[in-house]
């Protein structure tokens, strides 16, 4: 599932293109990922050194946080993650969040370059977990707050003393998306609770509500797939874990929702090739349904006697001509060779030529 | 071991009992309507002469799988109930008995409605049995039953286990 690594791969491409290229070139993109975070890369060939990269993110709850720009607790993070190679720029580029300027001239090595643009390729991920790291230290020791990070799926996250629950209400649009999901989250559940699994967060689906929401809105607690729910201990969001983990569960209704998406998919592509198997079996009842695959076997295991009633077909055929030529002969008037001469020369068989008014007179008559 | 020995011999015995009543049902002959002057409809449909129909055979393997034969003088129709033991298996087989009766063209026999009260209908009748061996018909019959039993079955074993690699991979983030 590349599609839900951390890392912007356009960055990637984009920063090492520039690094690589030997003249200066100016550059102007402005990028979409994930439908809501917009990224703007400039660099210009007067200033080669320096590469803007601007950021534009939502806020992840705009009950916590109502104003556009960013904690100060995140600045400190890119601060201090960035330090090496960037410095951000205030105020940022109307439109965006944050913005950094690059320099890598600093870096001398291809290798420290190619690191120095995978870590800024994380710079959704990180603003994202010190956005949620802000959050839940503005919750106090305990407490339940809804997070929008995709617009239709809202989340929550719960906090106790012992740990954080990330609650996610499951909707979806069709039974089918309902019945792979169902399958999905029962597999989940069960390997959540084996041996192999017990690093990772211990993970419930349950079709009630879990007793952390009570007291909020029916309308969010209303849900067809039911309420996963993940344990994340102080383990899991200790150092560099934090980003990834809050990136995996910022994912997670999407990981899901693509996993029905190519199940879909899948059922469909195996239901056309069952089609395809059946229809060959209701061809092959039909009496003339498969004719090229019968002459092809014939052809092959009873090639002689093919021959020999191709032979017979011939005859028929000859034999056919004969008889209706012969038919045309005699529907024609019977010709006797040197007869017309006979007939001048004896006069023996008279032919009666009449005129008109005698043909009226010889009317037959109807028989009744 | 031998829970699946004796689900495959009733099956097979279910399947037997189908054919041998297909065999003796499927004599048809071209019969226009006796209501209609120069009209040829299926009778079984109509249902507009009694003397005409047979008495309708109901097989059933439990409650959950049966098939209705319903015959009369110029066609026959097949009812099927495909068995559905859990929500998956039951969205599987609705999906997949939806998708072969929108391309009922490509089997000819096939209904686009199923009698009410099973999933899966077929109409065959003297026409088909013209331009088919009819012991080809009754084998597609029964094959076909077969498929539909084996493919939600495998349809559903590989979405549970399409589901199991995805949350394999998924908590192998964590750690």
């Amino acid at each position: 599932m590349a599609f839900f690594s951390s890392g912007s791969r356009a960055l990637v491409e984009i920063l090492t293109g520039l690094q690589s290229v030997e003249r200066p070139m100016p550059v102007d993109h402005t990028l979409f990922e994930f439908g809501s975070i917009r990224y703007h890369l400039q660099a210009s060939i007067t200033d080669s050194e320096n590469i803007y990269l601007s950021i534009s993110t939502p806020s992840l709850s705009y009950e916590a946080s109502p104003s556009s720009g960013l904690p100060e607790i995140t600045l400190q993070e890119t601060r201090k993650m960035y330090h090496k190679f960037a410095e951000i720029i205030e105020p940022a580029k109307e439109g965006y969040t944050l913005t950094l300027r690059l320099n890598f001239s600093g870096l001398t090595r291809p290798k420290d370059r190619t690191k120095a643009i995978n870590q800024i390729s994380l710079l959704q991920s990180v603003i994202l977990s010190s956005q949620l790291k802000d959050m839940l230290a503005s919750l106090g020791s305990s407490g339940t707050m809804k997070l929008v990070y995709n617009q239709r799926d809202p989340f929550f996250v719960s906090k106790t003393p012992v740990k954080i629950s990330a609650i996610f209400p499951m909707r979806f649009r069709d039974d089918t998306d309902l019945a792979i999901a169902s399958s999905f989250f029962q597999e989940l559940q069960d390997l959540g609770s084996t041996s192999s699994f017990s690093r990772a967060p211990r993970c419930s689906w349950s079709p009630i509500p879990p007793p952390e929401l009570r007291g909020e809105y029916v309308h969010h607690l209303t849900t067809n797939g039911g309420f996963v729910s993940f344990d994340i201990l102080a383990r899991y969001v200790k150092g560099r874990r934090a980003a990834r983990t809050a990136w995996i569960l910022l994912n997670f209704q999407s990981y899901v929702k693509y996993h029905i998406k190519c199940t879909r998919s899948y059922i469909q592509s195996r239901m056309r090739k069952r089609l395809e198997i059946m229809t060959e079996v209701i061809d092959d009842a039909k009496f003339r349904g498969n004719d090229e695959s019968r002459k092809k076997l014939q052809v092959r295991k009873r090639s002689k006697r093919r021959s020999i009633k191709f032979a017979r077909a011939k005859k028929l055929q000859k034999g056919f001509k004969a008889v209706i030529d012969k038919i045309k002969r005699l529907r024609l008037r019977i010709r006797v060779k040197g007869l017309d001469r006979f007939r001048r020369h004896c006069q023996c068989f008279p032919v009666l030529k009449l005129t008109m008014a005698q043909r009226k007179e010889q009317k037959y008559q109807k028989l009744e | 071991m031998r829970l699946f020995v004796a689900l495959a011999n009733t099956l097979r015995l279910y399947l037997t009992c189908i054919r041998n009543t297909l065999e003796a049902a499927m004599c048809l002959q071209n019969f226009p309507c006796q209501e209609v002057e120069r009209h040829n409809k299926p009778e079984v449909e109509l249902k507009t002469s009694p003397e005409l129909l047979l008495n309708p055979v109901l097989i059933c393997r439990n409650e959950a799988e049966k098939c209705l034969i319903e015959t009369s003088i110029n066609s026959i129709r097949i009812s099927m109930k495909v068995k559905q033991a859990d929500e998956l298996e039951n969205i599987l087989a609705k999906k997949f008995l939806r998708f072969l009766s929108m391309r009922a063209e490509a089997f000819q026999v096939l209904r686009r409605k199923p009698v009410q009260g099973y999933d899966i209908s077929f109409l065959i009748t003297n026409y088909h049995c013209e331009d088919m061996h009819k012991h080809k018909l009754i084998d597609f019959i029964v094959q076909f039953m077969e498929d539909i039993d084996k493919e939600i079955s495998e349809l559903k074993l590989s979405v549970n286990t399409r589901g199991r690699l995805v949350a394999t991979e998924f908590l192998k983030q964590f750690i």
